[in-house]
Parts: C-alpha cells; structure tokens; sequence
C-alpha cells in the first residue's frame, strides 16, 4: 500500500480549466463564433482579434493568475493556522490596501489636479494598493518574529484588518457620495483593468509567491502536525512561518493591487478542491488549490459578464453568490470539514 | 543479560522546567539520568508534576534551564506526544511517511528504502489493514498505534512515548506495552513511557523512573521501589495496598466467613466478600466452599448445620445478606 495518486481528478481539473478558460474568452459582450476564436487568435488584424488580444485575453490570464494566487494563499493560511476558516486576509493585508486606497481617491477628489493625475494613471491605484498592504506586511512579519505562537498572530491578523477596516469606515462616513463611488466599485472586485503591463508584474510577483510556496510543501506538511510534533522532524518552523507568510503576502498583495479585494475565492477554493481531492500533502494540493482557483474566477467572471450585453454585475457579488451555496451543498454533503 | 550496558542517553546536573515573565521556574533540578540501550523506562509521578516537561526537554522540543544531556548521535529520538492532530482528512500512511521527514529534501520524495520502513513500522504494530483509513474514521486505540508507527518510521535508537495509554480501553493498554516491550527486546530501543499506570508499569519496565515531591527523580527496578516503600511514600496512596496489589476495605458488617477452595475460585470468591465488607478467616462460624463440578462452579454455605448450595456467587451473597438481616 502505497500514496494515494490522483492523476484522473488532476486531468479532469487540468481539463476543466482549459475549457473554461476557451469559454470566458469566447463570451463577452459582443459574440465571437467558435469557428472564428481561433483565426482571431492567431491573426492580429481585426474587430475580434483586437477584442481577444486587447481585452478577453489579459482579463482571462487576470483570472488564472489570481484565481491561483488567492487559492494557494487561502490554502497557506488555513495549513499555518490549522484553521479552516482562515482566508488571504487574516492577516490584514486587504485591509491595509484598502485603507489606502480609500485614502489616495479621496485626497484625489479633494484636490482636482491631483485628481486628474490619479485617474489617469492605472497605476496611482495599484501603487496605494501595494503600499498599503506592504506596511501591513512589514507590520505583520515583525509580529510575527516577536510572537512565537500562531493563534496570537491570527488574532493579531484580524484585529489589525478590523481597525484598518474602521478607518476607511470613518472616511466613508465623512465623505461625500459620489467621492465614494470609486472606492466603492474597487471594493467590488475586478479582473478587467489589468493591461498587458500590470499583467507582467501581476506575473512575476505571483510566479515568486507561488514558487516560495511549492518551495516549503515539506514545512507546510508538517505543521499540519502541529508545532512539537513538527520539530520532532527538525523542521525549523520560525524560518518556515515567516517563508509562508512572505509567500501571502506576495499572492494576496499583488492580486489586490490590481484586481481589488476579491472575496470568498481563497477561503472556499481549498476546501472544495479537498472534497474532491481528499489529500493532505501539499505536493499535491498546491497545484490542485491553484488550477480550482483559477477555474472558481474563470466561471464567476463568466457569470458576472451577461453574454451579449454589456452590463458587468460586480465580481465580488458573483464569488459569493456563486461559490457559498456550492461549498454549504459540498459541506452538508460530505459533512466533514478540516484542514 | 551478560553483555555491558551501554549508555543511550545521559543527563547532567540538567535543570528543567519553564520560563514565565523572564524568571525561571524549575520542575526538576539536579538531573543526573541515565538510559541504557535496549532498556525500556517507565516514567512515573504524580499529574502536574512535569513528565511531559522532562520529555519534550530530553527530545529537544524545549530548552533545559541548566546543565545539559547526552546522545550517542543527532537526530537519534522519536517521540510520541498527547497532541492531537487536527488534521483528520490524513490518511495513516501519510501520517506514517512523515516518519521519513527528517531525511527527506524539500519535495519530499521517498525513495524505494523511505518506502520499505514505512511499510516495516506498519507491520511492526499491525495497522496495515489501516493504512488507507483517514484520522478521524480511528479509534483512541488505533490513532496511538498509527502515531506509534510514524514514530518507528523515523528509525531513532531511542524512543519516547508521553502517556501512550492514556484513553485507552485495557485490552489496548496491554498491546500497545507489548508492543513496546518486545521493540525493546527484539530490535534494541531504548524506550521512555511518561505513564500513571502503575499495574502495567510495574509488570514491564526494566527499570522506573519516579518523580518525588522534591523535585528529583528517583531510578530503580519496580521490585526494589514496591518492596522498599518508596512508592508508597511517594503516591501516598488512599486505601491501596501496592503490596498486594489490592484496594483495601473495611470489614464493616463485623462478620467473618471460612473459605475453602482453590486458584482462582478461591480468589474471585474472597473479593467477592471482602468487596462486600465480610471478613475472609482461616476459622469461622460461617463456611463456604467453591468446588469445581465439570465446568460448572458451585458454592456451598455451611451454618448451624444447615448447608445450601448456589451457582452464582450473586445468589450466594443475597441468601448471605437476607440471613444477616434476620439475625
């Protein structure tokens, strides 16, 4: 008796995911016939080539690249944490980048020439963004070198996320609405504003989250022990923990600087990738958590994008919308739920 | 055994215990142990008293406050701990594998070799038709032994076990101590149980180690420590004879009662008795024999010349009382 494999459910997730990939760039809101995806895929002149090229296609590796990030973040944190409620945001991240995000747009608003400057520059956003869940970051991994426990630092994770979370409600409240409004449809969540640019940087930084990750299967297995039984097997879990928390960071900072707060995918994707792949080894569920991420973001962007019309529903409102009745169904259904 | 002794472990003036608020707190001072390779120890004393302290500094998962402690080699101890592992969608070969862990690089690829002793640690407690079965489908029983295995499959010299039985039903108990033992016999380990049962300790440690009140920890054979009353002064027991190994009671209904019989008739019937408050006389107005009739047990009473037999000592006891009563 040996390992269990799971090649059928890995092909079948693989499969999955280059169909639903082939279908979020197939729809839209102007139709491309099947028999035309591929000749506007392969020749750079044309209305549907530049749809594809200019438009579905960044917004479809969007969806990949953070689909796979949240997941495996989602799936980082729950394993640290042997907390199945753990998410990518425990750790105040989103929060921090929202705060300052809240902050930049309604200094913007305030003072119109600078105003001009931040919207017109996709970057201003993705910048606050990034600065702020850095200076989360920073504050967390020196917690995190001063607290030696992990339930201290989950708490302390989610109470720097509920006072962060506290300020940008004080802005909001004295704020007048339509400054809002920017703020508000950020916070919605949105994979289409990123262009070929802020797809390479989204690229390189989830490529180095995701390979920290892969790089610590072993530690991440062995706090599934908990943390005496983990050093019994001289793992050095300080040098492990903070490796773990950088590689979040990185994947839940990145995907928020360009596609907003997404909710719902990092905390859901790895439970319902366990139900169909009960496995606790890493090795396997990295790229099992990764491919359903991407996949759970393809299909919501899909659903949130009416074919044929131009009305785009909020992608948060979709995830949620989607994902929850599909995770309390799998629940009740397999009615065992763990780390 | 004729061949020397040679050290496993070995502890010097080793202070132990935790640090709270930057002041220290010693559990156990002046250590000076010693394991012998292939000895199994039981590790005794009272709750609280810091056994699980003393493992986890000796397998390295804590830091002494003082002195220090000696293996032959690293990476030489397997431990087996009271956490629980909140992970219950793993399967037992997985947990097995991690056994391999300190071994393995970061993909943690077993070779055809990391496979061969998990399969042997498998064998040696006889879970293999568990392998497949997650955390949460096992038994108290057979989740130790699947933490036992992960333990074997880390292939140390030297193994220690943190209250292995506790939660376990006697039938349990008794497998997982002889597992234990014959690991110690057959493939030489040093074994350290952290254990409260005394009645299995006792039957076999090679050698125990008891934790006393003054923070020390007195080393000897269990007979040695039975005969000479340490364990008495040091468990202070409440109403049990270690000697006999009895609970002792009170006579309380002032009768006495002549037994007759033989082996284990004539014990089980005499705690019967003395469980019930009579007391069991070489000479007594009331006699009562147990003779074995094919295989069928039958007790006869005996009193002012009247006899009476009975085939449960239930029925035995009752017509007993109701005679008292009317007496």
């Amino acid at each position: 008796m040996r390992q269990a494999t799971f090649w059928k459910e890995g092909i079948l997730l693989i499969g999955l995911l280059v169909v639903l990939f082939i279908a979020n760039i197939s729809l839209g809101s102007v139709h491309i016939p099947f028999s035309r995806l591929l000749s506007g895929l392969l020749t750079e002149q044309g209305t549907y080539s530049d749809i594809l090229w200019q438009f579905r296609i960044p917004k479809a590796l969007t969806c990949l690249l953070a689909g796979s990030a949240l997941a495996t973040a989602g799936l980082l944190m729950q394993t640290l944490f042997r907390n199945p409620m753990a998410g990518p945001d425990v750790l105040g991240l989103t929060s921090g980048a929202s705060l300052l995000v809240a902050l930049v747009l309604l200094i913007g608003q305030l003072n119109p020439n600078l105003g001009a400057a931040v919207f017109e520059s996709p970057w201003s956003i993705a910048l606050a963004a990034s600065i702020g869940g850095a200076l989360v970051f920073v504050l967390i991994i020196s917690i995190a070198t001063y607290v030696k426990e992990n339930t201290s630092l989950l708490i302390i994770g989610l109470m720097i996320s509920a006072a962060t979370s506290s300020i940008v409600s004080v802005l909001q409240f004295t704020s007048q609405a339509d400054d809002l409004q920017t703020f508000m449809i950020w916070t919605l969540g949105s994979v289409g504003g990123t262009g070929w640019r802020e797809l390479g940087v989204l690229s390189i930084v989830v490529l180095i989250g995701s390979a920290i990750s892969y790089g610590s299967i072993k530690s991440l297995n062995s706090w599934l022990l908990g943390e005496n039984y983990a050093r019994s097997l001289h793992v050095n879990m300080g040098r492990s923990r903070f490796w773990i928390v950088v590689a979040t960071g990185l994947l839940t900072g990145a995907v928020t600087a360009f596609c907003g707060p997404i909710a719902f995918v990092g905390l859901a994707v790895p439970h319902l990738v366990r139900l169909i792949i009960p496995v606790t080894n890493h090795k396997i569920l990295i790229p099992a958590v990764m491919a359903g991420g991407a996949s759970l973001l393809l299909l919501c962007d899909m659903l949130a994008q009416i074919p044929g019309s131009t009305q785009v529903l909020p992608l948060n409102a979709v995830t949620s919308l989607i994902g929850a009745p599909v995770v309390i169904w799998m629940v009740i259904k397999s009615k065992r739920i763990s780390v | 055994m004729s061949e020397p002794k040679t050290i496993a472990l070995h502890t010097t003036n080793l202070v132990v215990g935790y640090t709270k608020d930057k002041k220290d707190f010693p559990l156990f001072e002046e250590l000076n142990l010693s394991l012998h390779s292939g000895e199994l120890v039981c590790f005794m004393g009272s709750n609280g008293i810091g056994k699980t302290t003393l493992i986890k500094t000796l397998a390295g998962l804590q830091k002494p406050l003082q002195g220090s402690f000696k293996f032959p080699k690293d990476q030489s101890v397997a431990v087996v701990l009271t956490d629980r592992i909140t992970s219950s969608l793993m399967t037992v070969y997985d947990l097995v594998t991690y056994g391999r862990y300190p071994y393995l690089n970061w993909d943690i690829s077993l070779s055809p070799k990391d496979y061969e002793i998990i399969d042997n640690a498998i064998n040696q407690v006889h879970v293999e038709s568990l392998v497949s079965k997650r955390l949460y489908e096992l038994s108290d029983g057979q989740l130790q032994m699947a933490m036992l295995a992960k333990a074997l499959a880390q292939n140390t010299p030297i193994l220690f076990l943190d209250e292995p039985t506790a939660h376990l039903d006697l039938n349990n108990r008794v497998e997982i101590m002889n597992i234990l033992r014959s690991l110690s016999r057959t493939s030489g380990k040093t074994i350290l149980i952290a254990t409260h049962e005394l009645d299995l300790a006792l039957q076999t440690a090679d050698r125990i180690w008891l934790a006393t009140p003054d923070r020390k920890i007195l080393q000897g054979i269990p007979e040695d420590l039975v005969l000479d009353g340490t364990f008495d002064e040091v468990f202070q027991f409440k109403g049990f004879d270690l000697k006999t190994g009895k609970v002792s009671h009170e006579a309380y209904r002032k009768v006495t009662i002549q037994l007759e019989g033989n082996g284990y008739e004539y014990l089980w019937t005499k705690n019967a008795f003395e469980r019930n408050g009579y007391e069991v006389k070489p000479a007594a107005l009331i006699k009562v024999s147990v003779i074995q009739n094919g295989n069928k047990l039958i007790w006869t009473i005996l009193k002012d010349n009247e006899e009476k037999s009975f085939y449960t000592l239930a029925e035995l006891l009752e017509s007993l009382e109701s005679r008292i009563l009317k007496v």
